[in-house]
Order: C-alpha cells, then structure tokens, then sequence
C-alpha cells in the first residue's frame, strides 16, 4: 500500500514535473477562460486555424534562434491578414479561405522543419513537449498566460457585452472595436501558449471544450467562466501529472480529460443532459396522459425550460 | 541545373517511381472530393476527420487488423458522432466537431505513447511518400480508385444534394443515403492518402484545388477536370522539388497546390485580382464577373 503512495507521489519530487504541472494549468485556464467566448460566438475553429498556423513562426524561430513567441505571432498575423484578404477578394466560402490559409502555412512549417532537422523538431512543435520545456520558452508561456488572464479578469464583462450585444455595448460607450483586437490578440497569444503545452494539433481543445461543458451545466455567463476555468484548470494540472506516468503525450492527456468531462457533463448535467431531457420528457407525457390531452405535440421538449 | 534531368534523373530510381504514382492517384481522389467539400461548405470536415483516425489506426494495429479499415471506422465515427453530440444538445456543430476530433486526436496519442507498434509516428501525421511499398499503392489504388469510381458516377446526385439539399429530397433522391454517402467517400479518400501525405496535410489537399477550380470556372463539370489537373500537375511538380531540395514530400505538394492557387487567385481572367489581359492591355473582354466575385457567398 505505501509503495502505491510513494510512486503516486514521485512526480511531485521533480522540479521538471513541478514546472510542467504549473505552466500547464495556469495556459489551461487562460485558454479555458477564451474558450467562454468562442464556443457561444461560434468560432471554434479559428482557434484551430492559428494553432496551426503558427507553426512555420515557431518553426523559423528556432532556425534563427529567436524567441519563438515572437516568430508565432509573426505568423499568426500573417495568416490573419491571408484569410482577410482572400475573402475579400474572392468568391470562396469563409470555411475554404480558413482551411486553405492554415493549411498551407502549416506545410511550409512541416517543410522548414524537414529541411532543418537539427533544430528543429516538428513532433515537438505539433504534440507538445511541456515535461522538456526549457527554462526560457517555459518563462515566454508563463508571462503570456500570466498578462492574458489578468486582462481577462480586468475586461472580461466589457467582452461579454460586446460580444453578445454590440448595439448596446456602444450605447453605453465601450469601445467594440477596441476590445475585440485585445480578444484576438490575446487568443494569438494564448494559442502560442498552448502550443508548447498541448501542441499545434490540440490547441483547439483547450480554446473549446471547456466551456462547452461549462456550457451544458449553467446558463450564467459568470458561472459558466468560473465553471470552464476550473475545468481548464484542474484538467491540464491532473493531466501533466498523468502523463508523467506514461512517459509523455502530456497533451494528449489533457485533452483526453477534458473529453471525458465533456461527455459526463453531455449525459448527467443536471438540466441540459441527456437523461434530465428524456426524463422531463417522460415526466410531461404523463402529465399530458393524466390530464387526458395526448402526447405533446413535438418531440424533444429538451427546450421547454 | 540541367532542366532535362531535373523531371528525368529522380524517375531513374524505383521508389521516385513508385511515389510518383502514390502522388498522383491521391492528389487525383483528394481533388475531386474537395469541388464538393468547397461547395457544400464542408471545408472543416475533412480537418475533423483526418485528425480523428489517428486512435483507429493504434487500435487497428493492437487488434492486428488492417490499419486502413480502423483509420475508416474511425473517421466515420468521428462524423457520427458529430451528428449525435449536436442533435441531443444546444452546444453548437463547429464546437462539438472541435471537441469530438481534439478528443479523438489526444486519445490517440496516448494510445500511441502507450502501445508498441512499427509505425513511425510522423510517418502517420505527415505521409512517407518516399517508402511506399509496391502493396501500399495497390491497396491505395484499391482505395482512391473505388472511391473515385463511386464520385464520379454519382456526381450529379452528389452535387445536387451539395447545393439544395431540399430540392434534391423533392424530386425523390435518398438525401440520407447521399449524405452519409459522401461522408464515407471522404474517410474512404483520407484513409487512402495517409501513407502519401499523412492525416494532417490531406486537408489542405482535400481544398485547395477545389478551391482554385471554383474561381476559374462556373460549370462543375470543368470545375471538377481543372481540379484534378491541378492536383496531380502540384503532385508531380511537388514530388520534384522534394527530390531535389531534399524536403518533406507531402509539404512540398501543399506548398505547389497553394502556389497555384495564389497564381491562379491573383491573375486568373474572371476573378482575378489582376487579370492577366489587363496587365498586358488588352481590352474588350472586360469582366463584370468581377464584381459579382466579390460578394457572391
């Protein structure tokens, strides 16, 4: 029995697997506390889009040993201007010019990468390698994670407001198009983050699915943030501790997690779950049978709350 | 460098040849899918489930089964699962997918960490051109050649059911059977890339020439043979220059498919940015096609 304490513990007396647990959770949150605004907005999959897109910045970075912060966000705006531009000049569907920008930026990181193997690795740049992050990179993601949340923490309602109500936002004289550069930006700078964590390929999980599960167990903006960072959170500190177990994919692991929550939350939340919805359903039909008026006249009553 | 040996000399060793060949039948598949995916808007949907095989394939190699059926199970699976996840809650489809591919992406790179198995992992995630074998392009050929034969058969169902999904139910096609009908055509056409490019660049494979077809033409039917003419002129061009800079074989294709498009983008004679017979002062063909472009969805 003390032996299974012991192992349990070890990971703990790493300074590396310290490091690791630390950064993961702090980029685990900030990333979670984005993904709020993206799951209700519907841009999912810009998340996705920049991580990849970043990669020939990280790339090039390394090639040329500068910090790969900056190299990412050099890409991030390049692609950000890309798909601009070829939406505005072309009669291509958004989904396309996302796709085709992404894309293409992530195979000329994949060629860099393959033409400069020594410095630099494309596993690493695509699965993450948090448990070997060296010092300098871990304090880049640290200062970005730490500067993004305590903007959040300072805009967060203004975001909110904008975001959902952008007439009124103005009317109560916030500047929308203001605020909505900072959220890009800092999603920019959150995704640079979560690379090195979770990797280019994992990056939309960590911008998405915590606040779709947030999502499914309250219907407040506040608690649905408070709910999604603590998943975030405690996601990405459990999973960096797990992996320490099977020897790497620390991303992987995260983002496994927060799947399973996502699923739990998808069947037992307590109002808009699965089964909630099926037995309010049966609860209604015989109410209905009861009263003798029939069955309702549609379906899922999953929205009759 | 002697422009006569540059497109002969590669083809003078056999895996040059036999990676030609891999090139040209997936770009040709993968060009084909992508007019419908441009046009029906399912541009995400082949990054879902290129992404979302990587468990199938771990699990198919524990169970000993062929990778190719487990990467397809697991596609498919992937898009299911999509439906099922946004019908029963009010979560809405980008994020669902984004969850259901992330998650099934980081699963398998736990399986993959955990289990023992002979594949290489960046061979999976980014394509071995270079070592295909003379059984891997067969069963390829299998794969991309039945699919294609399916597509092109069903084109004109496929592609009413892409632009009115209503009209094609009213005058009596099986709308279900088209959807989950292309659905499999698509798991069908990534599962036969991964060896050629791997499970992340087939996306851009599975856009960009139906993207570059869709600015140069109206009519589906060139649409459709100017994309396969440009991913497999890419395809060829691409495993070229990989030969001869010594670069990754499946980016080198993105990258030639991507630079065809910005040519074609910026000078195409409708479209374009810059039309060609602008730049070198010929009137009278004017284009008022132009400012359609622009604001056509």
């Amino acid at each position: 029995m003390s032996d299974i304490l012991t192992e349990l513990v070890v990971p703990f007396s790493y300074d590396y697997m310290w490091k690791a647990m630390w950064v993961s959770a702090l980029v685990g949150a900030v990333c979670a506390f984005l993904s709020c605004y993206l799951m209700l907005k519907g841009w999912s999959l810009m998340g996705d889009a920049l991580g990849h897109s970043i990669v020939p910045g990280v790339a090039g970075a390394y090639i040329i040993g500068a910090p790969f912060a900056a190299g990412a966000f050099f890409a991030g705006i390049l692609a950000a201007l890309g798909m601009a531009f070829v939406k505005a000049h072309s009669r291509l569907r958004e989904d396309a010019t996302i796709g085709l920008v992404f894309t293409t930026l992530f195979a000329l990181g994949v060629l860099m990468a393959s033409l400069h193997p020594t410095s630099v690795s494309i596993q690493t740049i695509v699965l993450g390698n948090i448990l070997a992050i060296p010092d300098s990179d871990a304090t880049q993601v640290v200062v970005i994670a730490a500067v993004s949340l305590a903007v959040l923490a300072f805009i967060w309602k203004d975001l909110m407001v904008t975001f959902f109500d952008e007439t009124y936002a103005r009317s109560i004289g916030l500047r929308t198009r203001m605020l909505k550069v900072v959220f890009f930006t800092l999603l920019s700078a959150c995704t640079v983050a979560a690379l090195q964590t979770v990797g280019a390929c994992l990056v939309i999980a960590l911008v998405v699915t915590p606040g779709a599960t947030a999502y499914l167990l309250t219907d407040r903006f506040d608690r649905l943030i408070a709910i999604a960072v603590g998943i975030g959170t405690v996601t990405s500190f459990v999973g960096a501790y797990l992996s320490y177990f099977i020897d790497g994919a620390t991303g992987g692991v995260i983002v496994t997690l927060q799947t399973l929550l996502f699923l739990a939350a998808f069947y037992l939340a307590p109002k808009h779950g699965v089964i909630a919805a099926r037995r309010k359903a049966r609860v209604v039909r015989d109410d209905n049978l009861r009263k003798g008026s029939g069955l309702p006249e549609s379906g899922p009553v999953q929205e009759s709350a | 460098m002697d422009p006569i040996a540059f497109f002969v000399e590669p083809f003078a060793y056999d895996f040059m040849q036999r990676a030609l060949g891999m090139s040209l039948l997936v770009a040709a598949v993968c060009a084909v899918l992508s007019c419908y995916l441009v046009l029906k808007g399912w541009s995400l949907m082949g990054d879902a489930i290129s992404h979302a095989v990587l468990p199938g394939i771990v699990i198919a190699f524990v169970l000993g089964i062929p990778l190719a059926i487990g990467a397809f199970v697991a596609g498919l699976a992937c898009a299911l699962m999509t439906g099922y996840l946004k019908y029963n809650s009010r979560v809405k489809e980008d994020t669902v997918m984004g969850i259901v591919f992330s998650g099934m992406f980081g699963f398998g790179l736990v399986l993959f960490t955990k289990v023992e198995t002979d594949q290489h992992l960046n061979h999976i995630l980014f394509g071995n051109v270079l070592g295909v074998t003379a059984g891997d392009l067969l069963e390829t050929a299998i794969i991309a050649g039945g699919t294609l034969l399916v597509v092109l058969a069903k084109r004109r169902d496929l592609l009413l059911y892409c632009f009115d999904p209503n009209h094609a139910r009213a005058i009596g096609l099986p709308v279900n059977l088209l959807h989950y009908g292309l659905l499999i055509l698509l798991s069908l056409t990534i599962v036969s890339s991964i060896k050629a490019v791997g499970i992340i660049l087939v996306i851009a494979m599975l856009i960009a020439p139906g993207a570059t077809a869709y600015i140069l033409t109206d009519r589906f039917e060139r649409m459709l043979l100017i994309a396969v003419a440009v991913a497999c002129g890419s395809a060829a061009l691409g495993t070229l220059i990989s030969f001869h800079i010594d670069g990754a074989t499946g980016a080198c294709i993105v990258l030639t498919q991507a630079f065809v498009f910005l040519i074609v983008f910026l000078f195409s004679p409708k479209r374009g940015l810059w039309p060609l017979h602008k730049i070198f002062g010929r009137e009278g063909s004017g284009s008022p096609e132009q400012v359609r472009g622009a604001d056509a969805p």
